[in-house]
């Protein structure tokens, strides 16, 4: 098979799965589950073709498939592995397994609905990782609100529709200015060179004026900042977070965030160069904002889930810091980041899930000593923990150190386009996250014993099985991440490349080019 | 008048006539009859192929010149409608089993399909007085409860206005241009006499009125309302289609310009924005769709801003995603045996444990029609933004979009109400029948083929 269809398949396995669960007679749940959980091992193991055969010497798209598909305006299928996402893909495929897993005895009812869910969403979230046409990436980024939305409302807490309509709104407010701005973009496209399309490719070559560019990053940014979530704009993920079902926090944590991230790096920041040059100092500053003001929230939660939620925050501000610095060193630690960051939030919400499944309470306090009655579920709890607060050897700490050398190497550049102080303010976020996981971890492990609804039963094979596969993948990313990082070098350089490039029209080429909207 | 051009320009026309004949032919020779159901699915889809052929085949040409003219768009934008109005006839059953519904929604379907072919303002006027009549008739028809009589007049009366106020601005063009002919209102469109100017804005709100745009909506949430549900059905998608393609015939493919660009753009955003809101309050679905749908008729005439060219095109695939889309909703809604807790949205909660097809045909329509990727109805709002974008606009796509946004929340919460909600205690619907499940299905797979394949439609209008 070539790849291009190994990607298909990949892709579109999720979907036949969601027709087989539909055929199925009501009440075999547990044919759904296994039926779910093949379809997702076997996606992985495809997927690992596709990293395997990922050549990291070619530039540009691997696997690809392009069909016309709109001709008329320009508007064609086409997906494609690169640099940029072969990473993020491999994260998906590879959590898919592990949520389907997770659910198995925390979701009783409507289990059908719930497997069509994961499934819909899973396909959703590869197709905005490895389109390559901007109609078709805002068509499968939409998507992916509506199985996100049911998974909350329908199998979350106690406020569930206050959470889920919240998350929609929140998320569809940006959607929809990205799609005012996505067809003024491909326009000026058309309008500029001639060309009708909404490739990335061909995107790249708009030349806009700097004022065009400014409004355009701002709606783009606006839709990924988020579904990042970047300060000011993260009061839904606490709640959405929190009100989810373990799946539905997994899968948010896990690659739905990065949605956002990726989207910078792969549209917002290089579709603009001139406008995110002059913004990174502010994008900078907002990224360390969330750094620091994240951790800070996390460390008064009484709530585990949301100490989980603002780490996230945190977290993923190391990413932004690192595709601002537009240095290879934090680029290539960002996209770590992101992948490190999907593996041990998805571990530590699992881990969530499973003492809330025997306790039923998130509340922090009413835990206590479980390393005494639960050592196994201690000992993975603080090795995940340990790897959320960057310790060597974990994922968590290759991402962060290289985010912080590129941010650093960026400060000290001659137009130092991150303020030395933004820079060491990042470092301080490393502390306070050290500070609230282990003080976390210290409450809710150590000291006098407390186990709600006790005495319970430790981990059994399945959560096992789960967490050593996932902890076999962090151990992976942080003591071998050179394979890893191999595969997106080129696109780390792409990326530079398309920052620094001007995108403005040359000053001769202004005077014949037709209106644009300051003279309308 | 060349006899074969009429027989084969008019063969879509001419087959309703022939469905309406039998219709009565059959009320006359047996009272309760079940085969009027059959005969007129048989003749709209018939009428439907003819004129789907008659698009494919290119065929171009005017029997009778000045008045009726049919092109390849006209022609599918005719098969369109014709299909569409296929699943509300097979859905009626479960509220028309025989009777005058029949003959009564082929006669105002002979009207819609003449407004596609008019080209001059007595033949539109035909047209739009043939689709109107009958269904002052169609919203009495479901009569069940008081408030119908009172719609039914209410909306004769505001009809009536707007087609005075059309044949005034006609009369008026007339008197400007002389010339009765649709071209005249393009000329029209740009002239600074004022004459002209006045003839211009009294078709306008003439349309406006017809349509339900603010602030000349007042009567259609009670008119879908007091209307039985095909009826409703009928109102929403294929009426206003009907307006829509009208107004299309009469601006043609001339530019909008200043002042009138800003008429164009201020009321239906004001539609887009209020029929949005106002829509979260309501109680029922019917009178949810009409808010609704007066908000979508508000992104219709947006796309009236746009190129000239690609206006008719815009139009006509706005309306079918948005009519495809509509008719699933009410296609799938269960049948009850009170006509007012039928639709009442808090009898809809927990639809999903109950009648889980239903409630999914339904999420899906509600998204579709909240313009959600990846249902149709996202292309068919990317096609209208893109065009008035392209035309210049940006400043009014925007506030277009962002009030496309509002409309958000009341979708949603009716698949709240249906997939999140415990089951409501005493819902009482009836289990889907066949016939209903059929009309979902069919329009499932329309929707279905015009996501996966949209250039396939785009192409041929």
């Amino acid at each position: 098979m070539a790849d291009s269809t190994v990607l298909s398949v990949v892709l579109y396995l999720p979907v036949a799965g969601m027709l087989a669960i539909a055929a199925l007679p009501a009440g075999r749940d547990g044919a759904v589950r296994a039926l779910t959980l093949a379809l997702m091992v076997a996606q992985f193991l495809l997927s690992l073709v596709l990293y395997a055969h990922f050549d990291p010497a070619t530039p540009g798209l691997q696997a690809a498939t392009r069909l016309p598909w709109i001709p008329a305006w320009g508007v064609s299928y086409l997906i494609g592995l690169d640099g940029y996402n072969i990473l993020l893909v491999m994260l998906t495929t590879f959590l898919g397994p592990l949520v389907t897993a997770g659910a198995f005895t925390a979701v009783t009812k409507q289990v059908k609905l719930f497997y069509a869910m994961v499934l819909l969403i899973q396909f959703a979230m590869l197709g905005t990782f490895v389109a390559q046409d901007l109609f078709l990436f805002y068509l499968f980024w939409e998507t992916m609100l509506i199985p996100m939305f049911l998974l909350i409302g329908i199998w979350g807490g106690e406020r569930r529709i206050y959470a889920t309509i919240k998350f929609f709104l929140y998320t569809a407010f940006g959607s929809i200015l990205m799609l005012a701005a996505v067809i003024y973009l491909a326009w000026s496209l058309w309008h500029t060179t001639g060309t009708a399309s909404f490739a990335f490719a061909d995107l790249y070559r708009a030349r806009l004026p700097l004022e065009t560019q400014q409004w355009l990053l701002a709606a783009f940014a606006l839709s990924f900042a988020i579904k990042v979530p970047m300060v000011p704009l993260h009061t839904w993920l606490p709640d959405a977070h929190v009100e989810a079902p373990t799946a539905g926090s997994v899968i948010l944590a896990g690659v739905l965030l990065k949605m956002g991230t990726y989207g910078f790096m792969k549209l917002g920041f290089p579709l603009f160069p001139d406008a995110t040059r002059l913004a990174v100092p502010a994008i900078s500053i907002l990224a360390v904002v969330s750094i620091v003001y994240g951790a800070c929230l996390a460390l008064v939660q009484t709530d585990i889930k949301k100490i989980i939620a603002y780490s996230s925050i945190s977290h993923l501000g190391y990413v932004m810091l690192g595709l601002a610095s537009v240095d290879l060193l934090g680029i290539q630690g960002a996209i770590v980041q992101m992948v490190s960051h999907g593996l041990v939030a998805a571990g530590l919400f699992l881990m969530v899930g499973m003492i809330y499944e025997r306790c039923h309470t998130r509340e922090l306090a009413a835990y206590g000593g479980l390393a005494k009655v639960l050592p196994v579920y201690s000992v993975f709890f603080l090795v995940l923990t340990l790897a959320s607060v960057g310790l060597p050897t974990t994922s968590g700490f290759t991402g962060e150190f290289l985010v912080l050398l590129g941010a650093f190497n960026a400060a000290w550049r001659e137009s130092a386009p991150i303020p030395v102080w933004v820079a060491g303010l990042a470092v301080s976020g490393v502390v306070l996250g050290a500070l609230y996981m282990l003080w976390f971890a210290q409450r809710f492990l150590f000291g006098a014993e407390r186990v709600p609804h006790g005495p319970v039963p430790d981990l059994d094979g399945r959560e096992r099985a789960i967490l050593v596969i996932l902890l076999a993948a962090v151990f992976w990313l942080g003591l071998a991440p050179d394979a890893a990082m191999k595969r997106t070098e080129l696109a780390a350089r792409e990326y530079q490349e398309l920052v620094a490039r001007r995108a403005v029209p040359a000053a001769t080429r202004l005077t014949v080019a037709a209106p644009t909207e300051a003279t309308r | 008048m060349n006899f074969t051009a009429v027989s084969v320009a008019m063969a879509p026309e001419h087959l309703l006539l022939a469905g309406i004949v039998a219709l009565l032919v059959l009320e006359i020779a047996s009272a309760r009859s079940r085969a009027a159901l059959p005969i007129a699915v048989i003749f709209v889809g018939a009428a439907a192929v003819a004129a789907a052929l008659l698009g494919a085949s290119g065929w171009t040409g005017s029997p009778f010149p000045g008045q009726f003219v049919l092109t390849p768009p006209a022609a599918f934008a005719k098969a369109l409608v014709l299909a569409l109005a296929v699943p509300v006839l097979l859905f009626s059953r479960e509220d028309f089993g025989e009777g005058d519904f029949y003959p009564l929604l082929l006669a105002s379907l002979y009207g819609v399909c003449l407004l596609a072919s008019a080209q001059s303002f007595l033949t539109l006027f035909l047209g739009i007085e043939l689709m109107s009549i009958p269904v002052y008739v169609l919203v009495l028809l479901g009569y069940r409860r008081p408030e119908s009589a009172e719609a039914a007049l209410k909306y004769l009366v505001l009809s009536g206005t707007a087609s005075a106020s059309f044949l005034m601005g006609a009369s008026l063009l007339y008197g400007s241009t002389g010339s009765l002919g649709l071209a005249s209102f393009g000329g029209a469109l740009a002239s600074t006499d004022l004459l002209a100017r006045t003839a211009v804005v009294m078709v306008v709100s003439a349309f406006f009125l017809k349509a339900a745009i603010v602030p000349f909506h007042g009567w259609a949430p009670d008119a879908y309302e007091a209307a039985s549900v095909p009826s409703t059905a009928y109102m929403a998608v294929l009426v206003k289609a009907g307006v829509l393609i009208a107004a299309a015939r009469v601006f043609g493919t001339a530019p909008v310009a200043e002042p009138l660009a800003g008429l164009i753009a201020i009321l239906p955003i004001a539609s887009i924005v209020w029929g949005n809101l106002t829509a979260m309050r309501q109680p029922g679905l019917r009178r949810m769709i009409a808010y609704s749908s007066i908000a979508h008729a508000g992104y219709l005439f947006l796309a009236f801003l746009g190129d000239g060219p690609g206006r008719f095109q815009a139009v006509v695939f706005y309306l079918a995603t948005y009519g495809v889309m509509n008719l699933l909703a009410f296609a799938a809604l269960p049948a009850h045996d009170d006509d007012v807790e039928r639709d009442r949205l808090e009898n809809l909660k927990g639809l999903f444990h109950t009648h889980p097809f239903a409630a999914l045909a339904i999420g899906m329509a509600m998204l579709s029609l909240a313009g959600i990727p990846p249902f149709p109805g996202f292309v068919g709002k990317f096609l209208i933004f893109r065009n008035v974008i392209a035309a210049g606009y940006t400043g009014w796509a925007v506030i277009g979009l962002v009030g496309s946004y509002l409309g958000i929340y009341f979708y949603l919460r009716l698949i709240q109400f249906m997939f999140m909600s415990p089951a409501a205690a005493k819902a009482g619907h009836a289990p889907s029948r066949g016939v209903a499940m059929g009309a979902s299905l069919l329009c499932l797979a329309g929707s279905v083929a015009v996501a996966v394949a949209p250039g396939l439609l785009l192409s041929r209008l």
